[in-house]
């Protein structure tokens, strides 16, 4: 049997312990090549320190930084339910861009916050992140506990601070839990120096997450990414977006409407695939002769159709040096669609680091800012929500040829 | 009051890619050690107690000779100073049997031939050179206490670890990180320098090229070994 | 789906959406599992028909194994296969005896530079993965690369949701990787689910097998019994071995005693 994996990304201000809760979990899953750490113990010792988890990731970075193969134990952890792999992703504000990229790929997330800190610049940003990326299985781990006497007042003063601003913008974390990454406490083991804590360890608690939510039973979307002729067939190439794909299929085509047959399921060396799940990239034939290309959405006929709209609001995060300015065409990337678009409005302009609304009707929208945006086509787009189609809820936008900035799109209804 | 921290075989490249702050203080640089037919630690540090290319004298002494080598104080610029204190330095006052030690163990690890005696030897060779500084570090520790006009610790970990090696970037990190800890306790003028870097060979370590240096007080460009004897007492001056 | 089903549909999508940007492109293919996974990943998106073709830089010190297994499949997969070698730096006797980064520089990458120019390829398709290399986060699945083949990581756009970079004019050549998000065990699993062939050098005999395979000179063998796939992938699962082994440390040996003893030391 394939064991499963979860994708967990770990996020949080810089220092509050990131890379220690990492170390940790490695160390207390027996997940570390032993003689790796045996190696760094000793040189602790002959050096006369102790030893610490973050040298042990900082000498596993080492070694992956000089190309030397890395086992594949050290790229996750396992617990009896299944494999974690760890996603990296950078908590300095220079790197928000590659922490996003990161971050977009995980399925659960720990938020870590330094006990004796609280909230930072960096806690917010990222909990605003996870937010936009529609990450709904969040650890809020409230970690050195050993630096504030395990106290159960600080932990509730934190986590009252942490809650109140993750309701702002909308998370509810999973669990709030008190840990120790350096000593150990309530990672892997429940701590007996925080008997006031009844909860989970973060183990327990990871291992109640679920994966990715399968969306084979929803309203079918299949996205066009390409058509290829081989051997004299049309295959219809692209991904299923949501639903279940199945040969005999009445569909419809977006944007122009027409209606056709799934005829067959293409699939190199493979006869007589039936159906395709979601997220699955495949091939397809119709029966008819349709004009059928690159961003046209495919749904199934009889079920929940897509929106065709002109103007769409969204919540954007932008990262580029270049502002996002009211009136200017931008390129709008959504799913397999890709078309010009001009920025109607920033109705909000927030800090993204204080949450703060820092301009209403805003003209600009600045590096790392978050903003409440309208956007405009000349045609019509092909937008769905958020929660029962991602792909198709969520878009990206792109100045001189690079992406600048990522959404959710807000209101579907004009 | 001026601090110098003498670190053997400091290796510019490595202090840049570890980005180790205190070793690196506000200007750093290579020296130009170019004058010298080879990077050698004795000729290297005779050649800046007294600001004089001392090469040829040195080499005179014959391979087995030269690790004794002790310099008088007089001809040291040391002796411009009240009251001094100066650490294990080579060429002047080192701890002679414990460096001989090393390079004893040295010769045994690439003479053997058998695999699992050589890792018995090199891991005796680590423990004698760490043991070493940690008590190098004691007592340069204290001495930032005592009332010196002139302190001058000299570190030899990175060179004698990293001849066996190099090749470990953790062992090697961690070495750094511990070398940058000791500069950061350092207060007032500190000057970091080392005689020459170093370069991989595999695992094992050759001396590089250049030399190390770094103040928090002045830009030095690419000075030479031997001029820094001047720039020690125009500061203290 | 499953978890291997998932790791190829992401890859078939990026694959598709490299072609669907850049006309001219080719795949790197140095016949290492991890590229020959790729080359499979492409027939499979393309229905065995390859629009593009597949380049094989020969430094011409590879293991005769890897001559054959390319020619082989390259006929049987029908693939139009480019061989870039830099033939004035073999004539001049480039090797690892020059120095190992020399003789890569040479043979490797200014063979690459050379067969770029010569096709004019704005976009190569390479089977890297994030696991072994380092500065994972920063690597992205399309990652633009200067004439010098350098990269610009420090400010580099981000990457979310699948979509991608766009072409630019101006813009040297874009590095595609659709197999960022494998792992060596999975890679494995795979080619062994998918009975995806590899070169021989990949199991045991005698005790010893490549964990890699590239140049003769320069790869040693790992000790090991693995000579079937299931085998490799428990041995993965298993061993903790960090693989430092072998090469040519004799040599590194030697050279180093001379070095010693020149500065006095011995």
């Amino acid at each position: 049997m394939e064991r499963e994996h979860l994708k967990l990304v770990i996020v949080g201000h810089v220092d509050h312990g990131k890379s220690t809760l990492i170390g940790r979990l490695f160390f207390d899953t027996d997940s570390l090549p032993k003689e790796k750490i045996e190696e760094v113990k000793q040189i602790c010792e002959a050096l006369g320190k102790e030893l610490e988890f973050a040298y042990v990731m900082d000498h596993l970075e080492e070694e992956r930084s000089q190309g030397i193969t890395i086992d594949t134990a050290q790229t996750f952890f396992k617990t009896e339910k299944r494999d974690y792999v760890i996603i990296d992703a950078p908590g300095h504000r220079e790197f928000t861009k590659n922490m996003i990229t990161g971050a977009s790929q995980a399925e659960a997330a720990i938020l870590i916050v330094d006990a004796s800190e609280g909230v930072r610049e960096q806690t917010r940003r990222h909990a605003y992140i996870l937010g936009m990326l529609g990450l709904k299985q969040v650890i809020v781990a409230v970690n050195k506990m050993d630096l504030v006497d395990y106290s159960e007042n600080v932990f509730n003063e934190v986590s009252k601070q942490t809650t109140d601003f993750l309701e702002r913008i909308g998370i509810a974390p999973t669990y709030i839990i008190p840990i120790s990454a350096k000593e150990g406490d309530n990672v892997a083991k429940a701590s007996d120096r925080m008997k006031w804590y009844t909860g989970p360890t973060i183990l327990q608690a990871l291992d109640t997450f679920k994966k990715t939510e399968k969306r084979d039973e929803n309203p079918l979307r299949f996205a066009v990414q390409d058509v290829y002729n081989i051997d004299g067939k049309r295959i219809i190439v692209g991904r299923v977006e949501a639903g279940t794909l199945r040969v005999g299929d009445n569909i419809i085509v977006l944007p122009t409407g027409e209606e056709t047959t799934v005829e067959t399921i293409e699939e190199f060396l493979k006869e007589d695939v039936k159906e395709a799940p979601s997220g699955k990239s495949t091939g397809i034939t119709v029966a008819d002769k349709l004009f059928i290309d690159r961003g046209h959405i495919l749904y199934r006929k009889g079920e929940k159709a897509p929106h065709l709209l002109k103007e769409i609001k969204g919540n954007i995060f932008w990262m580029s040096k270049e502002p996002l300015v009211v009136g200017e065409k931008v390129v709008f990337k959504c799913s397999t669609q890709e078309l010009p678009c001009t920025v109607k409005a920033i109705e909000k302009r927030i800090d993204s680091s204080t949450l703060e609304i820092i301009e209403e009707n805003a003209e600009k929208l600045e590096n790392r800012e978050v903003g409440e945006v309208v956007l405009s086509f000349s045609t019509e787009v092909i937008v769905d929500d958020f929660n029962s189609t991602p792909d198709l809820g969520r878009f990206v936008i792109e100045k001189n040829y690079n992406i600048s900035g990522g959404g959710i799109i807000t209101h579907l209804e004009r | 009051m001026i601090t110098v921290i003498a670190i053997d075989a400091l290796e510019y490249n490595l202090v840049e890619e570890f980005n180790m702050r205190n070793l690196k203080q506000e200007y750093y640089g290579k020296t130009d050690i170019s004058e010298f037919s080879e990077p050698r630690t004795m000729v290297l540090w005779s050649s800046f107690m007294t600001g004089e290319n001392k090469e040829e004298e040195i080499l005179a002494k014959g391979d087995k000779e030269m690790w004794n080598t002790r310099i008088p104080h007089e001809e040291t610029f040391f002796s411009h100073f009240e009251n001094p204190f100066i650490l294990d330095l080579p060429g002047y006052n080192y701890d002679l049997e414990q460096h001989e030690r090393e390079r004893r163990l040295l010769k045994e690890f690439f003479m053997e031939k058998d695999e699992e005696k050589k890792r018995e030897i090199r891991k005796k060779y680590n423990e004698n050179a760490f043991a070493h500084h940690r008590k190098i570090k004691e007592r340069f520790l204290e001495a930032l206490e005592g009332e010196y006009d002139f302190i001058l610790g000299y570190f030899s970990v990175a060179d004698v670890i990293g001849h066996l090696n190099f090749g470990n970037r953790m062992m090697m990190k961690m070495i750094y990180r511990d070398l940058d800890e000791i500069v950061s306790q350092v207060e007032g003028k500190k000057i970091v320098l080392s005689d020459h870097g170093m370069k991989a060979v595999g695992v094992f370590g050759d001396h590089s090229e250049y030399g190390f240096w770094s103040t928090n007080f002045k830009e030095l460009g690419r000075p030479k070994i031997t001029d820094f004897k001047s720039i020690i007492l125009s500061e203290t001056k | 789906m499953d978890y291997l089903d998932e790791l190829e549909s992401k890859s078939i999508y990026i694959i598709r959406e490299a072609y669907k940007q850049f006309k001219d492109i080719a795949a790197l293919w140095s016949i290492g599992k991890d590229s020959t996974t790729l080359v499979w990943l492409i027939r499979k998106a393309f229905y065995g028909k390859v629009p593009f073709p597949v380049v094989h830089i020969d430094t011409s010190y590879k293991f005769e194994e890897i001559y054959e297994f390319r020619d082989k499949w390259a006929k049987k997969w029908n693939l139009k296969l480019i061989v870039g070698r830099n033939e004035e730096a073999i004539k001049a006797g480039m090797g690892p005896h020059m120095g190992k980064l020399q003789c890569c520089t040479a043979l490797k990458t200014e063979a690459l530079k050379m067969t770029i120019d010569k096709y004019g390829f704005k976009a190569l398709l390479l089977g890297i993965r994030r696991d072994e290399h380092g500065i994972r986060a920063k690597e992205r699945y399309f990652s633009p690369r200067n004439r010098e083949f350098q990269w610009n990581y420090k400010d580099q756009p981000p990457e979310l949701w699948d979509q991608y970079k766009s072409k630019q004019e101006g813009e040297e050549h874009i590095r595609v990787h659709p197999l960022l998000h494998w792992t060596e065990l999975d890679i494995w699993q795979y080619i062994k689910r998918e009975n995806i062939p590899v070169v021989e050098l990949y199991f045991a005999k005698n005790g010893k097998r490549y964990r890699s395979i590239g140049c003769k000179p320069c790869c040693s063998p790992i000790p090991s019994d693995a000579d079937t796939i299931d085998k490799i992938i428990e041995e993965l699962k298993t061993t903790n071995i960090s693989e430092r082994a072998g090469r040519a440390q004799d040599k590194e040996r030697a050279y180093m005693m001379q070095k010693l003893r020149a500065l006095g030391y011995m």
